[in-house]
């Protein structure tokens, strides 16, 4: 009997064993198995989706890309009194190699180029109505991020030769596993804007003309328009930027108090990043909004802005004051962020035709620039020259991340006044150029170092 | 053996009563006090000679005192000794009482117990008694200093807050390091939802004075059986059981308060104006702009900054505004009881605790019954359960504006109260007046409540298979089901960013189970081979799932539910299980009393690992020898036991994500929202895979030694240890430019070794006995390989190859250029000689990177004094730390010279002002940077030594006691952190603040300091 009472019990001990070894397969719920996450045609809509979240996060379009390219132009204009570290050094112009924002800038943009990396290599399961707007679109996307990066963490294109200047690696494959191929050399200058103009080519014949608040063939063009700036390729900008204004797509808003601020975007949105209740980064608003408008209150605007306008110009109002005063394009926190608008089209008309010379495309420079004169009540001008363009450029894209780019490419220099003396940055100052993440050299031996940073 | 002794007393006594007629002959029974069972082997000795014999097995001696001398000495391990003078008679009857310093007491290991003599491993006992009563929450902090090798911190005075535990160092860079925490044998829930350190500590859930004993298992031969988990140490807390006989009621209620162990000084309104005007004109900007800015905070009246005569002159202390005298209330009833077949304890608890910040408690309801049952000869059963409901009132973490401490950066211009508004002073008109939110106003318009109920059970069943095998059956749960509820009212938009209030609720539920089905063999061969055996198996399932809902725009601050929210802001979800099933055995054998060997292995699989690689095993091997025993050394009265022992094997630590080994994809974007854009749906590739992941395994040798002299009346312990850690499993920085920033991969090696040393002495002078214990330890940790990977963390803490874990690695302050008031530092270039480039430089991006301290303490330990006194008893416990450093990450704000408008440390008055000055504090220099970089200057020597507990106890005597009909009467005052000597020169050396992880470690920010607590308390029994 008691024999008989321990076989039974270690038979059962021996099944309760086994029957538990099924138990260690556990899988995940909240997230998928990349295997089976890419599959349908409407798996890679969703990654394409996923690119543009990406893409327009806090540390990248979501605002702090623009908030560094103010910040580190800034000639006194502006002050930065917020507590974060790695913003309080752009606007010093003094960035430590490990500057945080200096990391997840890169490592979001990155992110985004590996998503649409992946949106590029799955499109054969896209369904065959749909694979040119969602190639145009990765692409698109893919090149808008390369060439921020290229601004951000390399010299700019006018600065020397961009065929030797380093520019930072491109990207065209997705990561699946992590091998030597991985460990990649950053690409010079040159290549990266040849790689840039060759998606934004394709994406602009791939893409439709209109894509609801999606990326569509006029984004590609505007885009464009900017990245021949940057190149000093005056006719080439002019063409873009003209194509953008013929299509009829877009037109101003009647009062430039409309163009910020929105929930939906407005007629003169050419791409603008989509707020909802649920669903927002605005970044923009945690930096140049007061506290009292939901922000940090960390970026104040100086008299000498103010100043700027004419008496009569409606853009002088957009401000506000709470404690100090604080830029109204920013002022609301959930709302839609405007990233090329149509004004901006015309400004690069105008410059790109009074540089290339010759006929002007569309219209004339002058017409253009008062165009958006007229809008805000400023005076009229009865000529324009470069100068007046440039500041027309500045007044009307103030705080919208142009700043630091349009002097590096007319090779101003900024001064700045600091105590009694004044200190001045030279377009090509290496304090200007973001350093490569300290961890992004650590981790990658292939990379080289921006000079002022080794 | 047994006849010739015989023979030999009855020729003893047959000489000695024909020869030595004088010779007395005494004889009696030596029993326990404790239980009155009678006590084998006590050494029996005539005081002043090496005569002597010993008790049989009925506890009886006899034995022939010749002339002259006139005591005798009893002695036996485990019991103070006692000496009886001889004083005419014959019989002499002895009660022993048992002694702390036992050896010969049980301690609990994994599935078992062992004597302690019998102990090849490091097991570190801790009394229930030492921690009873106890003005702390939870189990880590009772224990803080009183267990040599163990590092309990305290991050900060908010209450219910998590405790970080290190048992002998850090063995992980990316994985955990807590130890295991294993409650009558169910491995516990102790990681709480949310990754920040300022999530609830799930230890705050147990009452500790439920707690029988507490084990720490600290070296691989006694971790080892714990597999891949045992790596980090493993915690034992056995709870306490009934026993039979009588029913015994006890009682305790405590009552005290609390301060703060520090306060910090900052420039008042006079010294902020002169500082901030001298800032401003040294860096060139206007007089006015300052003046306007002193305006506004001071409402806009001038008089307040800059008339002392105005009666509306203000110079506000914001510190004194949130930090208060708390208070602690604590009452506890238990009864315990039974038969020779049932026993009970049941107790119910209650605690409440106001802590030193505005806003911040902690309530603890909590009961337990445990019930044993012996079902028939070789059959117990038995229930365990307990349930505790918290309900912690809850403050932001150290990084928010919101945080009480933040307060300190508002400038003294302000006052309390805006007579404009009637509340605290923030904004007016909606334009801002202090330069940042007043945490206050969340005082007022703000909740943030986390309400847990916690159940933990288990019912087990023992059969006596035959007498020298038994089979245990253990099934227990540990179920949470925690609530967060945060709302943030319209008065706090300036923080909160939303005009019309915001609400934000969570559910955590955590339902954790554990099998444990195990064979027990023990049986003595020949009288000299002793064998344990201990076999089975066990299986653990935990499913974690998390629910929340953001609301927004309520119609009023009276309406607070998610519900009430006119916008439905965010919602989220969460839900993860993790699996173990494993295998275990342990052989311990004994030759001879004096030769021990033990032998343990684990097969452990887990779901978190790697497919290739989804099982580990653990095995270790030990082993001891009682010299004590050994003929050489049994002649030597002083050392009354001594044992060597070593011990080796390998531990494993599985504390990752769920799912790290696979390649997943998400709808969830880097900022953990929605990888969505627009409410279209959208998914982003989330972890790269790796199928070769597996346990980090470390190896440990041990070796150590125990002595006792004079019957044990001294002891000590002496341990080495070298815990070697590889394949770490760790987020590897790989190229961002891959789309990922870091993979889980098994790379690199790290090391700790050190010392530990118990030293204790159990004396009785009298009626007065004194019992003291010293236990200190080194550590030293060292990483030895991460393939060259650097990996930040905190303000400069790095893991890095060839330093200690969270190292501090930044640029080194070299004080203030007397000639201009630049901040320098050291190039610290290397030269070619391989020397450091000492000269200095004001631009720190010239300086180069180097270790500049270290957050690991190279001693920590504690020192622990017991008196007692006819009912007087006094305990006093000393602890401390040595040689750690902490960052003050907050530095660059608060001692800045003045560099933006936060409050400045009182320290700063002493910046440079003209050429020739000697200071280490630069210009000021408004937004200047000058000197707030990250670098030594804000790093300090964080040593400290505290007065840890004092206790006075008096306890009636029994002649008051038995007329008020009580068993015992108790009453005592405790101290608790009554004072701290230190360096450190913030709020208080024990810090680390609770918003930064991974590598992060000894960063104070703004954390707010220790609580210093007085009881005053009552123990009734009945």
């Amino acid at each position: 009997m008691k024999i008989n009472n321990k076989l039974i019990f270690a038979v059962a001990f021996s099944l309760m064993l086994t029957s538990c070894a099924d138990k260690l397969d556990v899988n995940p719920i909240d997230d998928v198995d990349a295997i089976s996450a890419v599959k349908t045609s409407s798996d890679v809509e969703a990654l394409l989706t996923g690119a543009y979240d990406s893409m327009t996060d806090a540390d990248v379009l979501g605002g702090n890309l623009q908030r560094d390219a103010e910040l580190i132009a800034d000639n006194g204009d502006i002050e930065w009194q917020g507590t974060f570290v790695a913003p309080g050094e752009v606007f010093s112009k003094s960035l430590l190699k490990d500057n945080n924002q200096a990391q997840t800038t890169w490592l979001d943009s990155y992110r985004t180029i590996n998503i649409t990396n992946n949106v590029l290599a799955n499109l054969a399961v896209v369904e065959t109505a749909k694979k040119s707007r969602i190639e145009g679109e990765a692409k698109l996307i893919r090149a808008w991020m390369h060439f921020e990066l290229v601004r951000q963490y390399a010299k700019t294109y006018l600065d020397g030769t961009p065929t030797s200047n380093l520019g930072v690696p491109i990207l065209t494959t997705p990561t699946t596993i992590i091998t030597e191929t991985n460990f990649v050399k950053r690409n010079t200058v040159a290549e990266v804007y040849q790689a840039v103009i060759a998606d934004l080519t394709s994406a602009e014949s791939l893409l439709p003309a209109g894509n609801g608040f999606f990326a569509d063939k006029y984004t590609a063009a505007a885009l464009l328009s900017r990245v021949y700036l940057m190149q000093g390729n005056y006719e080439g900008a002019r063409q873009a930027a003209h194509r953008v204004i013929a299509s009829g797509n877009y037109t101003l808003n009647a009062s430039f108090f409309d163009v910020f601020n929105n929930k939906t975007n407005t007629t003169e949105d050419i791409f603008a990043a989509q707020a909802t209740d649920q669903d927002y980064v605005n970044s923009y608003n945690t930096f140049f909004g007061s506290t009292s408008q939901g922000g940090r209150g960390d970026i104040i605007i100086n008299e000498q802005h103010l100043n700027a306008y004419d008496v009569s110009d409606d853009r002088g109002l957009f401000f506000y004051e709470s404690g100090d005063i604080y830029t109204a394009k920013w002022a609301v926190q959930v709302a839609n962020i405007p990233l090329i608008r149509l004004a901006e089209m015309y400004l690069t008309r105008a410059e790109g035709n009074l540089r290339a010379g010759g006929t002007p495309i569309g219209t004339t420079p002058l017409a253009d620039i008062n165009r958006l004169r007229d809008r805000v009540g400023a005076k009229l001008f009865t000529t324009v020259d470069l100068a007046t363009i440039l500041k027309e450029r500045r007044l009307e894209l103030a705080f919208e991340g142009h700043w630091i780019h349009d002097i590096k490419r007319n090779k101003q220099t900024i001064s700045k006044r600091n105590g009694t003396a004044t200190q001045t940055w030279a377009f090509d100052s290496p304090k200007l150029i973001f350093p490569i993440p300290l961890r992004e050299i650590d981790a990658n031996k292939n990379l080289v170092q921006n000079e002022g940073y080794q | 053996m047994n006849k010739r002794l015989l023979f030999s007393l009855i020729m003893f006594l047959g000489c000695s009563l024909s020869m030595i007629a004088q010779d007395r002959r005494i004889t009696g029974k030596v029993v326990s006090a404790g239980d009155g069972s009678p006590l084998p082997g006590v050494s029996v000795q005539i005081k002043g000679t090496s005569k002597g014999t010993s008790t049989d097995a009925t506890g009886s001696y006899a034995i022939n005192i010749p002339s002259g001398k006139s005591s005798i000495e009893f002695r036996s391990v485990g019991f103070y000794s006692k000496t009886v003078e001889i004083v005419g008679q014959s019989t002499i009857n002895v009660a022993l009482s048992e002694s702390e310093n036992s050896l010969g007491e049980v301690v609990v290991v994994g599935y078992g117990t062992q004597k302690k003599t019998n102990l090849t491993g490091n097991v570190a006992q801790i009394s229930a008694k030492t921690i009873e009563n106890l003005p702390v929450l939870t189990t880590e902090q009772a224990i803080q200093g009183r267990a040599a090798g163990v590092f309990v911190e305290s991050g900060n005075g908010k209450v219910g807050q998590g405790i970080k535990m290190r048992i002998r160092g850090s063995s992980s860079v990316s994985a955990g390091n807590d130890p295991l925490y294993v409650i009558d044998g169910i491995p516990m829930t102790t990681t709480a939802a949310g990754s920040r350190a300022d999530t609830p500590n799930p230890m705050a859930d147990i009452n500790f004075n439920d707690i029988e004993s507490i084990e720490i298992l600290k070296d691989a031969s006694a971790a080892a059986i714990y597999g891949a988990r045992g790596s980090n140490g493993v915690v034992l807390l056995t709870t306490k059981r009934g026993k039979s006989g009588k029913t015994n009621f006890n009682v305790s209620y405590f009552t005290g308060m609390s301060e703060a162990t520090g306060r910090r000084e900052f420039l008042n309104t006079a010294q902020y104006v002169e500082l901030f005007k001298e800032a401003r004109a040294n860096a060139g900007f206007s007089l006015a702009g300052g003046e306007t800015r002193f305006t506004r905070y001071a409402l806009g009246e001038r008089a307040r900054w800059e008339n002392p005569a105005s009666p509306n002159y203000t110079n506000t202390n914001w510190e004194d505004q949130v930090l208060r005298k708390g208070n602690i209330n604590q009452f506890d009833l238990n009864i315990n009881g039974g038969t020779d077949k049932t026993k009970f304890y049941a107790s119910g608890s209650y605690s409440k605790q106001e802590g030193i910040l505005v806003k911040n408690s902690f309530e603890r309801i909590s009961s337990r019954v445990n019930l044993d049952h012996k079902a028939t000869d070789n059959l117990s059963i038995g229930v365990n359960a307990s349930i505790a409901r918290t309900l912690n009132t809850r403050l932001a973490n150290d990084n928010a504006f919101s945080t009480p401490m933040q307060i300190i950066a508002l400038a003294p211009l302000s006052p309390v109260i805006d007579p404009r508004t009637g509340d605290y002073t923030d904004t007016y008109n909606d334009a801002d007046v202090t330069q940042y939110y007043n945490p206050l106003m969340n005082i007022s318009y703000a909740s943030n409540t986390t309400e847990t109920y916690r159940t933990l059970g288990n019912v087990y069943a023992q059969w006596n298979i035959v007498p020298s095998l038994s089979f245990r059956t253990e099934y227990g749960f540990d179920m949470s089901f925690r609530n967060d509820d945060e709302y943030y009212g319209k008065k706090t938009k300036r923080n909160s960013g939303q005009a019309n209030g915001e609400g934000f609720k969570r559910n955590i539920n955590i339902f954790n189970y554990n099998t444990n089905n195990f064979f027990t063999f023990g049986k003595i061969f020949d009288q000299k081979h002793d064998l344990n055996v201990v076999a089975g198996m066990s299986y653990q399932q935990s499913k974690r799932t998390a629910i929340d809902a953001t609301s927004r725009n309520y119609p009023s601050d009276i309406y607070k539910t998610i519900s009430s929210g006119a916008t439905k802001a965010d919602a989220n979800s969460f839900e993860r299980t993790f699996s173990f099933l494993s295998y275990f055995s342990r052989v311990n054998y004994k030759f001879d009393n004096k030769y021990l060997i033990g032998l343990s292995g684990r097969v452990d699989g887990s779901s978190r690992f790697g497919a290739n690689n989804r099982y580990g095993f653990f095995p270790s091997a030990s082993a001891g020898w009682i010299l004590s025993e050994e003929n050489f050394l049994k002649d030597i009265r002083q050392v009354s036991f001594l044992k060597l022992r070593a011990s080796y094997g390998y531990t494993g630590n599985a504390e990752i994500d769920n799912f790290a080994s696979v390649g997943l994809f998400s709808a969830l974007n880097s900022a953990n929202n929605s990888a969505g854009y627009a409410s279209i749906p959208g998914q982003t590739p989330f972890q790269l895979s790796n199928p070769d992941l597996k346990w980090e395994k470390t190896a440990q040798t041990d070796i150590g030694f125990e002595i006792g002299f004079f019957n044990n009346r001294i002891s000590a312990e002496v341990d080495y240890y070298s815990k070697n850690t590889t394949d770490l499993l760790l987020n590897v920085n790989i190229p961002g430019t891959s789309g990922f920033g870091t993979q889980l991969k098994n790379v690199g090696e790290l090391e700790n070794k050190g010392w530990e040393f118990v030293l204790k002495t159990d004396n009785k002078f009298g009626d007065l006995t004194w019992r003291a214990s010293i236990n200190a330890a080194t550590n030293t940790n060292k990483i030895l390989n991460l393939q060259g990977q650097v990996i930040t963390g905190g303000y400069l803490n790095r893991a890095v190859e060839g330093q200690p874990l969270s190292v501090f690695v930044g640029p080194e302050y070299a004080g203030v250029d007397p000639a201009n008031g630049d901040a320098l530092y050291y190039l610290n270039t290397t030269k070619a000689d391989g020397s450091l480039d000492k000269t200095t430089t004001n631009d720190v991006n010239l300086a180069a990177n180097v270790p500049i301290g270290n957050p690991n303490p190279k001693w920590i330990g504690g020192f622990t004094n017991d008196f007692n006194y006819k009912g007087i008893d006094l305990s006093i416990t000393f602890q401390g730390v040595y040689g750690n450093d902490v960052y003050n990450g907050a530095g660059k704000f608060m001692s800045a010279n003045g560099d933006f408008y936060d409050n400045q440390t009182i320290d700063q008055l002493a910046r440079w002002q003209k050429p020739g000055d000697i200071t280490t504090v630069p210009q000021a220099r408004y937004v200047g940077g000058n000197g707030t970089a990250e670098s030594s200057r804000y790093l300090s020597d964080a040593s400290y030594t505290r007065l840890k507990t004092v206790t006075l106890g008096y306890n009636f005597p029994k002649t008051i006691t038995d007329k008020l009909k009580l068993s015992k009467l108790r009453v005592y005052a405790t101290a608790n952190n009554l004072l701290t000597f230190t360096k450190y020169t913030g709020w208080d050396p024990e810090v680390n603040t609770d918003y930064l992880t991974g590598v992060a470690a000894g960063n104070d920010f703004y954390s707010a300091p220790q609580p210093k607590t007085i009881t005053v308390g009552l123990n009734l029994g009945f």
